[in-house]
């Protein structure tokens, strides 16, 4: 967990396009990531480095541009720690992916038509997810696989992780 | 014993006789209620025996030992149509359903799939004792049934007979069922789901094995075995007619055909011996002894302890081995059409059976494409990779991945059969001849329906001493084999074949999801009965 946590911030710094990498340390049990800022401040939680590295980028824009934007950013990033994080989230994950899918249907961003940085994390979060799935399963979850699909082939998002093939058309159609 | 005790037992007993005692009255009081019941049957019987003008239209007569030739027609219920309207008719007919209403009682007469509407009404031909008769036959009774073809004005929608009823003016019953049955037909036929719906009982798989002979009853296991059969019938027609000759071999062998691990081991007599996982051997004889071109049908072992949806320990093997001139190619195209005239004949003659079966277990249609799609092993993987799975050359098609690129074959060229060939060499049986061209690959192939594999297959080698090599490279015994080996010394034919399986053959044409729906009586490692 930590060390994944710890891998998703490295590739969020190189996606925000920062050059000098921060260095990190975790604490208690379930090892939070913490940030020490320049000023000896403690920045902890995943998320909430997240933000600040956004800011840090000078790229506000991916914490929504209205109040109502960033509201739904920040629920989805809250979504990402709590239901993705959880200890046994992998085991609850297909009925994750059945409310994602339902709630993805008619959205290309989690925002809506935006890009943030839900997204972002979103697709770190649901990675070891998505390489699990069958090729039947990607087809059944289709609108989180087609968001996946979109959000990984941004530049610079992939990074550290394998990508998962999406096919584009469907084989399963008619199955009984 | 002290006192205490002594009072505390008779206190006991006192109890008990008090529950006795109501016990006692209780049961008085059924007696009474039973003698009074049986006295008004009685009287009812008296009354009727009396006044019943029609009693010798109805009963249980003698059990039928061949006493007597009637000079009478047993009409099929299948050919009770409008034309023959107003015709008096006898029907020998299973008692379906039946459902007695005021002074008429309806019953659905069932004989194998097609059923029919009756109904025995008061009047001057039934008395009120015969369709109350009627109406307490037990279902499944078989009964003999005389009554006039009657044309209705609407469709009766619940029975295969649509337009007609029959009117009945006698019944016999030629067999009683027992009262109680372990499972209704009507929960056997209901799609799964819609059980669930309407709030209905649906019968499950064991259930329905255990008691296979009533499940054999329904509408759906009686299409699927007339189709199974009629798979056999196009087999056969098919080959014969391409000049086979059909042979028998024999299933006690001595020594395993196909690896040793799962192979039935039977005493004979002072030694043991096997039971054939395939008539593999005796096929490849039977071309060295000049058959040219054979097949077999009969029962195959496997002693697999896999409990799948696709596996079981017997099934009936349809077995092809044919000499060619000289390419191997030449009987695979013999073997694929003979599975195209099978698929073309279940569609042009069994549509009703097709049916049948698509109505409690819904699936598309089987697609075929003529000439039939073949692939090499390497365009296979070559998909299965675009599709993002990870799998060396010269790994074997697992379950999962074979489904898959099933899928992905009927995405592209819209076939549910195809044939996969040049398999590599490493997973298939010592007698397989390797590729001429490329060392790590063969000359064998299996074939799929809706991405399941029904037919291995593959041109054997011919040559001993490349057979001998080949035995030598997989640790075979020599010994063991030697007759095997010495049947290719004095001339043999290069040759080719295949073997399928029957129940897997029907269950994938008709898009079904366990194999022991198209055995009569199915044997894996945890049913022996019945």
């Amino acid at each position: 967990m930590a060390e994944a946590a710890l891998k998703e911030l490295a590739s969020l710094e190189k996606y925000l396009g920062l050059k000098k990498t921060n260095k990190y340390s975790t604490k208690g049990e379930r090892k939070v990531p913490v940030l020490q800022t320049k000023d000896g401040q403690d920045i902890v939680g995943l998320v909430t480095i997240a933000c600040h590295l956004v800011k840090a980028a000078k790229q506000e824009q991916l914490l929504g541009r209205t109040r109502e934007e960033s509201a739904v950013v920040q629920q989805w990033l809250e979504y990402r720690i709590v239901q993705l994080g959880a200890p046994g989230a992998k085991e609850e994950s297909r009925s994750t992916l059945r409310d994602l899918n339902e709630y993805l249907e008619d959205k290309v961003y989690f925002g809506g038509d935006f890009l943030s940085l839900a997204d972002i994390l979103m697709y770190y979060g649901l990675h070891s997810c998505m390489v699990d799935l069958t090729v039947q399963d990607r087809e059944k979850f289709v609108n989180v696989s087609r968001w996946f699909s979109h959000i990984q082939q941004l530049p610079n998002v992939q990074q550290h992780l394998p990508r998962v093939h999406i096919m584009k058309n469907r084989i399963y159609t008619n199955v009984h | 014993m002290t006192k205490e005790e002594n009072n505390g037992a008779a206190e006991e007993l006192q109890i008990q006789s008090k529950k006795a005692l109501k016990k006692q009255q209780k049961e008085a009081e059924k007696a009474a209620k039973k003698a009074d019941k049986q006295a008004k049957l009685a009287a009812e019987q008296q009354t009727t025996s009396e006044e019943d003008f029609a009693k010798d239209r109805y009963g249980q007569p003698a059990m039928v030992q061949s006493q007597q030739k009637p000079d009478r027609v047993l009409v099929r219920i299948q050919d009770l149509t409008p034309e023959k309207a107003d015709q008096l008719v006898w029907v020998r007919a299973r008692i379906h359903t039946s459902r007695a209403k005021g002074k008429q009682c309806f019953l659905v007469l069932r004989h194998q799939q097609f059923n029919v509407q009756a109904l025995v009404a008061v009047g001057d031909r039934a008395s009120k004792q015969m369709v109350k008769f009627a109406a307490n036959i037990n279902k499944e009774s078989i009964v003999d049934v005389e009554g006039v073809v009657r044309k209705v004005d609407q469709k009766i929608e619940s029975c295969t007979q649509q337009d007609v009823e029959l009117h009945i003016e006698k019944i016999f019953v030629i067999s009683l069922a027992e009262p109680r049955l372990p499972l209704q037909l009507e929960d056997a036929v209901r799609p799964d789901g819609a059980g669930d719906e309407e709030g209905r009982a649906t019968v499950n798989q064991d259930t329905r094995l255990d008691n296979r002979v009533i499940d054999l009853r329904t509408t759906t296991s009686q299409a699927v075995f007339r189709l199974q059969s009629g798979i056999c019938h196009l087999f056969r027609d098919t080959l014969i007619k391409k000049g086979f000759v059909e042979i028998q071999t024999p299933k006690i062998i001595s020594a395993a055909s196909e690896g040793g691990a799962n192979v039935f081991t039977v005493s004979y007599f002072k030694t043991s011996a096997y039971l054939a996982q395939s008539p593999q051997l005796y096929k490849q004889m039977c071309i060295c002894a000049d058959f040219e071109k054979v097949f077999c049908i009969g029962p195959v072992f496997r002693a697999e302890d896999s409990n799948t949806h696709r596996h079981l320990t017997e099934f009936v093997g349809l077995d092809i081995e044919m000499a060619f001139n000289y390419h191997y190619h030449e009987v695979v195209d013999q073997i694929a059409d003979t599975m195209v005239q099978i698929f073309k004949g279940l569609r042009d003659n069994f549509t009703t059976e097709i049916e049948t079966v698509n109505k409690q277990y819904p699936s598309e249609p089987f697609k075929f494409l003529e000439p039939t799609l073949r692939l090499e092993y390497k365009e296979g993987v070559a998909m299965l990779r675009e599709a993002g799975i990870e799998m060396g050359d010269e790994e074997d098609l697992s379950t999962p991945n074979e489904k898959l690129l099933g899928r992905l074959v009927k995405e592209k060229y819209d076939t549910d059969f195809y044939i996969l060939d040049k398999y590599p060499l490493a997973v298939r049986p010592f007698y397989t001849m390797p590729d001429p061209s490329n060392a790590k690959y063969s000359n064998s192939y299996d074939m799929f329906m809706r991405g399941e594999e029904i037919l291995s297959g593959a041109q054997r080698i011919h040559d001993p001493d490349l057979l001998t090599e080949r035995a030598i490279h997989h640790n075979i015994d020599l010994e063991k084999i030697k007759a095997y080996i010495d049947s290719f010394r004095y001339g043999a034919p290069p040759h080719a074949g295949g073997g399928i399986g029957l129940e897997r053959v029907t269950m994938l044409y008709l898009g079904l999801h366990n194999v022991r729906q198209t055995s009569m009586f199915p044997r894996d490692p945890k049913r022996l009965t019945p």
